[in-house]
């Protein structure tokens, strides 16, 4: 039987406790084609394709596989019927082989007993023809996570999906890394497995999608060919206005140094030097595990140093914790939101108030007053879109809970903010408006040092940046050296070749 | 239909968000049905008084199980209370105050231990409060020999059994502690402290908070409780006992979790605590009163805890499903 599209997804409503998610929206992909799926946090792109997968029903509407009307009732079901789904977080267990990984829901096994050969035989074809060339006999933890998101594609592939879903798979990933997944990606392609891609990256959109879905308020908002669109229209179909620029200006006043970091090692880095000047926006590039992090943490306290000296306005300081980090006026957004950043089980003024407890208390008793004061003036600074203070953060939209995280640190008047991936996995509303609150904190003088995987973010962002290769720092770049080929360079590491 | 439906939803919630609510006002009914001499005054303070001592080491087990840790070293720690009380009393022959004092200052020490143990050397607490559990009792033997210490002290022996305006003295003070740990929990930093340590730890430890002592606190604070509930038992029935507590901390437990609290952390008030307290108090006096021997008794108390956990575990999923 002919169908021209592999899915064909009609009038799919859904809603959560009187709230819709999804209003009469429509998704088709024609099989070897790579659709990408945008819109804001928020906007139904999870949900569409948890009904799609199987892990939510629907309410109303009709899915057709190859033209046959299915019902998808749970995610068994799904991959019965060749979906695979594959979430930020893998779904993979470090401890096992990469090839027990890969056929983890149906291992070769003849009575019980794991026929290892043929794993190992089957596990090895279908990684080579990917164009990779893993050994299915390693551990899983040992590989980086662009090698680890192959064996989860992998483990779709053993699965014959012939309808692939990736919700933000870059979102983990460094640039050679998306490099190597959108060649995984094209590969699968013209085998003719229909490929649904969810993104915030707009750029990785136009590099790699036939077609591109927007969804707003979880209505369709619009479908476009890529090649016939352009950034701005998009946005707009996004956000339903116009974005004359991502980046907005900065109007702040560098200073002389007042913190500086000598001679830093620790676990990861070694021997790093750099200082920041007051009103300063400072960058940190380089790969994915290259020791970003590591330098923000040991500033700040949470991770020890073997050896350093961090200086802030002529004190020598040594954060042994956080606790010291606070008092002597640094401040970290950390990577992980969900993780570190906030507490999701709790509200938002518990959230917002963590860092300023002491100012709100007396003799240990919370003043209630003073927290919904300390906590209202934030929350409207920051913009921050909550129903009210005692709403549980989880229940925020991610760049919400990112400008929680942001909050505790910004009523404290810290001398240094780090911010370490303040954007990532956020929208792009989100993001201009954290763009706009890093630049109110170096308009106020504040030294922000600026951890990012995105290229375009740092070179806007930033008045310098060091990128980091392997623990080690390669140069700090001045503002008009900033460029893309620059920090690849050095984020590679100068003696290889460019990566190209 | 569909508000059929959802009436029905909404009552289901209701139900679910409130079960140890429900489940208590269940049992008080169906105790009044089952039995005559259930709501006499005489009964109700008995109740209340045979629960005091449980009751306030839910208190402390309680603040360590929002923090995500458990302890299991309370029941020792009960009989540790219940010896040294009677031993620095009549074997050494110290005053009252004195003696009391020791005591719990020695419970809190025991206590401390476990938090050390726990905030310090990141040991896991069900290992260290398991230690503690084994050591605590055996101290309690060694300061004993193995044998109930009788106590005289009229004022000690009259707390155990007097009233004030007609209530039983252990009851009011179950009572005034409880108040004050509702108003730790609603109002002091402290409280607010312990409970999100328990919902992420890194993210506490990331706004520049030193977690360690409230996690050495907690413990502290739990040997402090139990130490107190070993004085109590020490009070009502005359004798400091290395016998007494045992396996009480597996009703602490229960008690915390049956009133709703999280054993990965965060989430429990002392009120629904207390209800949990309440309820496997309830349990006991009726069947007690019916007469219904002990073995059956705990297999419904087991029954108790599977229920009260399942309607938790049903509604968290609702909110899940609703986000």
């Amino acid at each position: 039987m002919f169908a021209e599209y592999r899915v064909e997804m009609n009038n799919i409503n859904k809603s959560f406790g009187g709230v819709k998610a999804l209003d009469d929206v429509d998704l088709k992909v024609k099989p070897g084609e790579i659709l990408a799926l945008v819109g804001e946090n928020g906007a139904g792109k999870s949900t569409l394709m948890k009904i799609l997968s199987g892990a939510y029903r629907k309410e109303e509407g009709t899915i057709k596989l190859d033209g046959v009307e299915v019902q998808i009732n749970n995610p068994q079901i799904g991959r019965k019927l060749g979906i695979s789904i594959i979430y930020q977080e893998f779904a993979l267990v470090p401890d096992l082989k990469v090839a027990e990984n890969i056929f983890l829901g149906d291992i070769y096994q003849k009575n019980g007993i794991i026929e290892w050969n043929t794993l190992y035989e089957e596990a090895g074809k279908l990684i080579e023809n990917l164009g990779f060339n893993i050994n299915p006999k390693r551990e899983l933890k040992n590989l980086s996570l662009a090698y680890q998101q192959v064996v989860e594609i992998c483990k779709a592939l053993s699965e014959e999906a012939k309808v692939l879903i990736l919700d933000e798979p870059t979102a983990v990933l460094a640039p050679n890394e998306v490099k190597l997944l959108f060649r995984t990606l094209r590969t699968l392609k013209d085998r003719g497995v229909s490929i649904i891609y969810i993104s915030h990256r707009l750029e990785e959109i136009f590099k790699i999608a036939d077609r591109a879905e927007v969804l707003k308020d979880g209505k369709l908002s619009g479908v476009v060919n890529v090649n016939e669109t352009s950034r701005n229209e998009v946005i707009n179909l996004m956000i339903g206005r116009e974005l004359d620029n991502m980046f907005p200006k900065r109007e702040n006043k560098i200073g002389k140094n007042f913190l500086t970091v000598n001679n830093l090692s620790n676990d990861v880095v070694e021997d790093v030097s750099f200082s920041v000047k007051e009103g300063e926006v400072f960058g940190l590039a380089g790969l994915v595990g290259s020791g970003r992090s590591e330098i923000a943490r040991s500033i700040f306290g949470a991770d020890k140093m073997d050896s350093g000296e961090i200086i802030l306005n002529n004190k020598n300081i040594n954060n042994k914790s956080p606790k010291y980090s606070l008092k002597n006026g640094i401040g970290m957004v950390p990577e992980d939101r969900k993780e570190q950043g906030v507490i999701l089980s709790m509200d938002v003024k518990t959230n917002i108030t963590m860092t300023m407890i002491k100012n709100i208390s007396n003799i240990g008793v919370i003043n209630r007053k003073q927290e919904k004061k300390h906590t209202h003036n934030l929350v409207e600074k920051l913009k921050i879109k909550t129903k009210d203070i005692h709403t549980d953060v989880k229940n925020l939209s991610g760049g919400n809970q990112q400008k929680v995280s942001l909050a505790k640190w910004f009523g404290k008047n810290c001398d240094v903010i780090i911010l370490d991936e303040p954007t990532r996995g956020v929208d792009v509303g989100a993001k201009v408006e954290i763009y706009k609150l890093i630049n109110e904190l170096a308009r106020q003088n504040i030294g922000v040092i600026m951890i990012s995987s995105e290229m375009t973010e740092i070179i806007a962002m930033c008045d310098r940046a060091a990128v980091m290769h392997r623990g080690n720092m390669m140069g700090i770049l001045n503002k008009d050296e900033l460029t893309e080929e620059n920090i690849m360079r050095l984020a590679i590491g100068e003696d290889e070749n460019n990566g190209e | 239909m569909e508000n059929k439906n959802s009436a029905f939803k909404k009552g289901l919630n209701l139900f679910l968000k409130y079960n140890t609510e429900f489940i208590i006002v269940i049992l008080l009914i169906a105790s009044a049905f089952v039995s005559d001499s259930f709501f006499t005054e005489r009964n109700i303070f008995n109740l209340l008084r045979q629960v005091s001592g449980i009751g306030i080491i839910s208190m402390g087990m309680l603040l360590v199980i929002l923090t995500g840790g458990i302890d299991l070293s309370v029941g020792s720690q009960l009989a540790l209370g219940s010896v040294l009380s009677a031993y620095f009393l009549s074997t050494v022959g110290y005053s009252l105050p004195l003696a009391l004092f020791l005591t719990l200052l020695i419970g809190i020490l025991f206590g401390s231990v476990s938090g050390y143990l726990v905030s310090k050397r990141e040991m896991a607490p069900f290992v260290s409060t398991l230690a503690l559990m084994t050591i605590t009792r055996g101290v309690a033997f060694i300061i004993s020999e193995g044998s109930p210490i009788i106590i005289e002290n009229q004022n000690l022996l009259g707390f155990g059994k007097n009233y004030l305006f007609s209530i039983p003295l252990p009851v009011i003070l179950m009572l005034f502690l409880f108040a004050i740990m509702i108003f730790v929990l609603r109002f002091t930093v402290f409280g607010r402290m312990v409970k999100a340590i328990g919902s992420n730890e890194i993210a506490v430890r990331l706004s520049g908070i030193n977690k360690t002592i409230y996690k050495f606190s907690v413990y502290a604070i739990s040997g402090g409780f139990a130490a107190t509930a070993g004085i109590i038992a020490t009070s009502r029935t005359g004798v400091g006992s290395p016998l007494v507590g045992t396996g009480l901390e597996l009703d602490a437990i229960a008690a915390v979790v049956i009133g709703g609290a999280s054993l990965k952390g965060g989430k429990g008030t002392a009120i629904k605590t207390l209800l949990g307290v309440l309820i496997l108090g309830v349990i006991g006096n009726i069947m007690n009163l019916k007469n219904v021997p002990a073995y059956p008794q705990q297999v419904i108390k087991g029954l108790i805890i599977i229920f009260a956990v399942l309607f938790q575990g049903i509604q968290n999923k609702m909110q899940d499903e609703g986000d």
